[in-house]
């Protein structure tokens, strides 16, 4: 097994205390930074399909993450100054009145380990919230919006009406429990992903990448 | 006609019920029991004999457990031994009082004086660490999750005997929440694991010692759990969600564990509610469950709605089914 591979399967199998060192002997091996970084995105590809489709669970979706994460810290001094690996910026947070957050935070691991460079707004962002995010940050190509309560949806729509009045052209994606693809039309959002899984190819989708 | 505990226990083993079992109606719950604090009313904060914080923000619909900086109480699985400490089970008699009082005063004939325990082993491992980390500590520390687990397990029997010795219930209404809406928290197999042992230790000592009926509550998905509540000894799965596919649950295993939910809070509970989306789902949910190992029900964990007037004309919904299908 080449050492990239070794890295493929330490992030799909979260093996988060041995992808460090795995990753760092790739390195050594010779393999290119961003390729290893790519071998990681494909891995957690992967794993969002086994997530989708029930083969998997919230842990191991959880570790893979962690995996990636620690993968990714030793790429970051190799990579540094090189922007090409990102997608751009999404802004990503749970709506107002709502305090959910294991869906909202999976989802920000998700697109993290995708390439996106994810600002987290938390939990009950009022709708200005997401637009003055925009302002402060650079490169914003997504914002993502999650609500998991059926009381909370009109809090979902205003956030995205909102976002949507102050910059017509944003990419708006939407998902939790209660919201559908019906709603997430009559509502004006661009995309929606049914849970974590399939939320990076659906981002990645809408941005055209 | 037959007795709410009757017409229970001929619902739950396939016999000759004469109505719907009308959501809680048949569980007296002794919610007067001591026991640490694991909710706290609207915009108000506590922090229990575990260390937990337990917040109600105003305007939400109800109390979390807060695992922000500093909040956490156990931040590392492997050094539970130094930061998790159980409460004493041993509480002053004067406590039990008015628990004691309530239990006498039930009609045993009627309905099922029934202890209540909340929150589950699973949600402890999670209230007292964030779930994130919990639910990886189950992969990636197992042997020291085994070992929180029991320790909590051990506490859990503790307190079992105080309530079986002051209460001496027929029933037990038993929190802990397995999964979201749309799938199980963990797999079967780490559930089999983890919580199967930790369950069958603890509802088979309830068994033993007289209680006729355990009814667990998880407002969630399940059905990939569904044999392992039987082997645990779960009678009833009370807040089974329509996102289950409840008829085919019942064609399944109806006659080994009974169903109690079908009514999705989330669709019914909310603000702008009407008596007749209330009458509607539970139209269906009746005619699509039948009257045998079913109890229709609300999803949530207690005999109340989130919003006022929904739960009563829930129950009168069902009297109509009952009158239209008995």
């Amino acid at each position: 097994m080449s050492k990239i591979e070794e890295v493929k399967v330490l992030v799909e199998t979260g093996k988060s205390k041995k992808v460090a060192a795995a990753v760092q002997e790739a390195l050594d091996a010779g393999d290119k930074a961003q390729d290893i970084l790519d071998a990681m995105i494909a891995s957690m590809g992967v794993v969002g399909d086994r997530f989708s489709s029930g083969e998997i669970f919230v842990p191991e979706m959880l570790i893979a993450a962690k995996a990636m994460s620690k993968g990714v810290e030793v790429l970051k001094p190799v990579m540094a100054g090189d922007g090409s690996s990102s997608l751009g910026t999404c802004i990503m947070g749970t709506v107002a009145g709502d305090l959910h957050d294991i869906g909202k935070n999976l989802v920000v691991m998700m697109l993290e380990s995708a390439g996106f460079d994810m600002v987290d707004l938390g939990v009950d962002v009022p709708a200005e919230r997401f637009v003055e995010a925009v302002k402060e940050n650079n490169n914003v190509v997504l914002i993502a919006c999650s609500g998991l309560l059926t009381t909370t949806m009109p809090a979902l729509k205003e956030a995205v009406q909102t976002i949507k009045a102050a910059y017509p052209d944003m990419k708006v994606i939407v998902g939790g429990a209660p919201v559908t693809q019906e709603y997430a039309n009559e509502i004006g959002a661009d995309g929606y992903a049914p849970d974590a899984g399939s939320s990076a190819s659906k981002a990645k989708e809408l941005i055209g990448a | 006609m037959l007795t709410k505990r009757q017409n229970l226990m001929e619902t739950i083993k396939g016999g000759q019920p004469d109505r719907f079992v009308n959501q809680y109606e048949f569980l007296e719950l002794i919610r007067e029991s001591p026991k640490e604090a694991f909710m706290t009313p609207m915009g108000t904060e506590v922090k229990n004999a575990w260390g937990i914080t337990i917040r109600w923000p105003e305007g939400q619909i109800g109390s979390f457990p807060v695992h922000d900086h500093g909040h956490k109480v156990l931040n590392d699985i492997t050094e539970w031994r130094e930061y998790v400490k159980a409460p004493s089970v041993d509480y002053p008699a004067e406590r039990w009082t008015e628990a004691i009082a309530h239990a006498k005063a039930v009609d045993r004939n009627e309905k099922f004086v029934t202890a209540f325990v909340t929150p589950g082993i699973f949600e402890l491992t999670h209230y007292l660490m964030g779930m994130e980390d919990a639910l990886m500590s189950y992969y990636e520390e197992p042997e020291a999750m085994h070992e929180l687990i029991e320790y909590l397990t051990e506490y859990e029997l503790q307190y079992a005997q105080q309530l079986i010795d002051n209460l001496h219930p027929d029933a037990l209404f038993h929190h802990d929440d397995w999964g979201s809406q749309i799938s199980s928290f963990m797999s079967p197999e780490t559930f089999k694991e983890f919580i199967l042992p930790a369950y069958k230790k603890i509802y088979g000592f309830y068994k033993d010692n007289g209680v006729e009926l355990i009814v667990h509550h998880s407002d969630s998905y399940g059905v990939n759990l569904v044999p392992f509540m039987i082997e645990m000894g779960i009678d009833i799965w009370q807040g089974v969600m329509n996102t289950n596919n409840i008829p085919e649950l019942i064609k399944e295993y109806g006659g080994q564990i009974s169903f109690m939910g079908g009514l999705h809070s989330g669709e019914i509970d909310f603000p702008d509610w009407t008596p007749e989306i209330v009458m509607e789902h539970v139209e269906r949910a009746c005619k699509e469950c039948g009257k045998h190992y079913f109890i229709p029900n609300l999803s949530q964990g207690a005999p109340i709605s989130s919003f006022p007037g929904v739960y009563e004309a829930t129950s009168e919904a069902i009297d109509k089914m009952s009158a239209e299908l008995f």
